[in-house]
């Protein structure tokens, strides 16, 4: 399901309501002109899956958090934050999912070329 | 040979009457190395079976290589321990430090010297004998103590905490039985309290006999009370930050206490060193101490440690009434 | 009184890899725990990201490295239905068994792992990895390897199964059967193993869907969910399979769930040997050129020994554009300060080895 990321908070509210009350997993796929923001929730009585998808585009990358509905959102949206560089509002600033990296540059981007950069951080110790 | 060795008459109180300066001399350089020797090499053998003992518990085969079936793994082990570094941490209370884990050990050994081993072969026969080995063992856990809070680390100190628990739980049981020892003996000296076994204490109070082989386990921080050392959850208790020589020092320690915890209740319920007089009295109070030790081992393979607040618990609400229950029982059967 | 934090790991005998765990106690309880990951982060998804569709299975293997296997088919499985390909009958049968047996290897080195973590030294460990390497040797026959497998091809197997295979492991599950009963009446007998199992590190059914905790640790508190029952691959929907569920959601459910779930995975394997037919198992060779995929997304359920895995696959021509795992641990991990919470420090090592976390998997 397509949605808004404006109305992330009120769709994901609703189907818990409805019974999917079971995050499954927060993910996210670097389109490069776009980025897609996946919420797994599932209904384990019924055991069916819904799949929100939030669109938000990469010099803009931010989503509402859903830990209010989903306790179990905090690491996913860590790792979001992290892997991503997509900023997470509304909850409390989070440690980083990774110990040691400074989250400059988020890994799980296209635009992370990864040689280059473990070469650079190299010499600058 | 052996018997004549083992016969000299060394029971006059050494410090109180001296007959000749050199003979008493020559007593306490001779009573110190055969006890010694005893205690080291069944320190070792226990050192080395415990291996191979719960080894064999584990399907595994336990040391092979050094020596017949492994039988100098610890000395070899020992060699490197002694050869490594040793390294007190900066945040350590660096006499302390240094200093308890020694005072420990030679406390242990000196508890081990004031026991009786046969009639022969001991250092005092003093009317309140027993009454100071336990004073001594007392001392201990307060040792284990400092110990623990001295390398300043959080993991040693609550093992520290722990062995304060253990002091609260399990040294008034330990007391209470060896009341009704005193009680069976008609007094603390360690020579009639053997002398008097003409049926074992065992037998006939195998209440206080349990109390007191659980107490000594606690004790001596044997499995399943070995909450101060407690690997799984705090590392290695009081011996988290303690290195190289101090290891070996503190294995050196475990195999005292083992020796003197085996001897201990094989001297007040097991009959000491009576026996058929096939064999020197020392060789059964070993063999005794010997069975024990084995036990005790098994105990470890097989238990499973006892979280801290139930080690207090299992200590107050069974131990203790028991060992009064045992001490009222003794006193109406026997004395009364 | 004050609140003390311990520092527990990332070098700690019961850390279960390298996790750190930073504890605040008041007295000997636990206030809160935080867990801190990313010891083990390799960048798997990542890595997928350069690498051809089939020299992934080595990297996916290696998350969880106790059960290798049933992550490597989780991978296969999703680029299989990104590729529109059908896995062969046998090949299924060959899979459920295979899968199960891993799953037992994983369970007992879990229970012995979480016999030590609560004090026992050594021998219950010692005991189960015996019995698990009696599975393992089962595997190698199967696979010529003992630890990583890399056997799962495109619809079907790497090699066929050997034809002495039915009857060696119809022995060694009767023999893991007995091995179970001993293991269940050796620790349940204990009264001090049930001191640290039972009414300890307690999750509600309703904290363990908030908490999005996977398989046992969820099926213990009550939640009766398994992607091999609830969307059925393979094998599993024909042998009536049925999870196991436990109410109480304490240390011992999430114990007994193991166990109880060894015993169906021996009762599964038995059918699924006798069900085996006839014919091969073998799945397309491996070629550095791998067919098109026919769906851009895809993903797959599978429910691994530690719970379920989903794997998250965009899906472009030779190459992954984005493989994306949910790692069962993971979830797990992140619960563990909320089942922690007012016990004792000592039982938080009791909690986290029921929780039964592998490292490698909670990074990736």
């Amino acid at each position: 399901m397509k949605i808004d990321r404006g109305q992330l908070t009120n769709q994901v509210s609703r189907l818990k309501a409805a019974g999917f009350d079971y995050l499954v997993k927060i993910t996210a796929v670097d389109y490069v002109d776009h980025l897609e923001v996946l919420y797994f929730v599932r209904d384990i009585a019924a055991s069916k899956d819904e799949i929100l998808e939030v669109t938000v585009a990469p010099s803009d990358a931010w989503v509402p958090t859903i830990m209010d509905f989903h306790l179990s959102a905090d690491w996913y949206e860590r790792e979001l934050a992290e892997m991503f560089g997509i900023t997470v509002k509304g909850r409390a600033t989070a440690r980083l999912f990774l110990e040691k990296w400074d989250g400059a540059d988020p890994p799980l981007r296209k635009s992370f070329v990864w040689d280059a950069q473990y070469r650079t951080r190299d010499v600058k110790k | 040979m052996l018997q004549d060795l083992l016969s000299v008459n060394l029971s006059i109180p050494f410090w109180l009457s001296s007959p000749s300066p050199l003979y008493e001399f020559i007593a306490i350089v001779l009573y110190v190395i055969i006890v010694s020797i005893i205690f080291s090499v069944f320190g070792y053998v226990m050192g080395w079976l415990e291996r191979k003992l719960i080894a064999r518990a584990q399907y595994r085969h336990g040391p092979t290589y050094v020596g017949m079936w492994g039988i100098f793994q610890n000395m070899a082990d020992l060699i490197k321990l002694l050869s490594k570094r040793d390294v007190i941490p900066q945040r350590a209370d660096r006499v302390l430090f240094a200093v308890s884990l020694p005072l420990l050990l030679a406390l242990s050994i000196f508890v081990i010297l004031l026991l009786p081993y046969s009639p022969g072969l001991q250092a005092t026969s003093l009317g309140f004998g027993m009454l100071i080995v336990f004073t001594i063992i007392a001392f201990l856990p307060l040792l284990l103590f400092t110990a623990g809070f001295s390398s300043g680390n959080k993991f040693s100190g609550i093992s520290a905490q722990r062995s304060v628990l253990i002091l609260l739980s399990y040294e008034i049981p330990t007391l209470l039985v060896i009341a009704s020892v005193g009680l069976m003996a008609n007094g603390y000296n360690l020579q009639s309290i053997v002398s008097g076994q003409h049926i074992y204490y065992a037998l006939l109070m195998p209440i206080g006999f349990i109390v007191f082989f659980i107490a000594m386990l606690a004790e001596f921080e044997r499995p399943p009370f070995d909450l101060r050392e407690a690997d799984s959850e705090l590392i290695a208790g009081w011996l988290t930050d303690v290195s190289a020589p101090y290891y070996a020092l503190a294995l050196f320690l475990d195999y005292a206490r083992m020796f003197l915890g085996s001897v201990l209740i094989a001297i007040l319920f097991l009959g000491g060193w009576s026996g058929p007089a096939i064999l020197p009295p020392l060789f059964w109070l070993i063999l005794k101490a010997f069975i024990i030790a084995i036990f005790v081992i098994m105990v470890r393979a097989t238990a499973f440690r006892m979280r801290a607040d139930r080690v207090l618990r299992f200590g107050w609400a069974w131990l203790i009434p028991l060992a009064l229950i045992n001490l009222v029982i003794t006193y109406l059967v026997f004395v009364g | 009184m004050s609140v003390t934090r311990i520092n527990v790991g990332p070098i700690h005998p019961s850390t279960h890899g390298v996790i750190r765990l930073v504890v605040d106690v008041d007295g000997d309880t636990i206030v809160n725990v935080e867990p801190h990951a990313g010891f083990l982060h390799r960048g798997v998804e990542k890595l997928a990201e350069t690498r051809m569709y089939m020299q992934i299975p080595p990297y996916t293997e290696k998350l969880d490295y106790v059960a290798p296997m049933s992550y490597d088919e989780a991978y296969v499985a999703a680029v299989e239905a990104a590729m529109g390909i059908e896995v062969n009958e046998k090949a299924k049968y060959v899979r459920t068994v295979l899968l199960e047996l891993q799953r037992i290897a994983s369970h007992l080195l879990g229970l012995g792992t979480l016999c030590n973590d609560i004090g026992q030294m050594f021998t219950v460990f010692m005991w189960t990895f015996k019995d698990r390497d009696i599975v393992l040797d089962l595997l190698q026959e199967a696979t010529g390897s003992r630890m990583f497998y890399v056997n799962m091809r495109l619809g079907g197997m790497h090699a066929e199964l050997p034809p002495d295979f039915a009857e060696h492991a119809y022995n060694t599950m009767n023999y893991i059967e007995k091995r179970v009963s001993q293991y269940e009446t050796y620790v349940e007998k204990n009264t001090a193993f049930m001191e640290r199992m039972r009414g300890i590190g307690v999750l509600s059914s309703e904290d363990a869907k908030a908490l999005g905790v996977a398989g046992p640790v969820l099926r213990a508190s009550g939640v009766n969910y398994d992607a091999r029952k609830h969307s059925p691959y393979y094998m599993y929907d024909k042998f009536h399979f049925n999870p196991k569920v436990m109410l109480t959601g304490d240390n011992f459910a999430r114990y007994k769930v193991r166990m109880l779930e060894m015993k169906e995975s021996v009762r599964i394997v038995k059918a699924a040997l006798k069900a085996m037919p006839e014919g091969s198992c073998l799945g397309m060779p491996v070629k550095l050129r791998s067919p098109n995929p026919v769906n851009r997304t895809v993903s797959v359920s599978r429910e691994l020994p530690r719970g379920e895995c989903m794997m998250y696959l965009v899906a472009d021509p030779q190459k992954p554009y984005r493989l994306s795992i949910r790692s069962p641990n993971m979830v797990n991990l992140a619960a563990i300060g909320h089942i922690a919470k007012g016990a004792r420090f000592a039982d938080l090592f009791g909690i986290l080895g029921t929780l039964d976390i592998i490292m490698g998997c909670v990074d990736r």
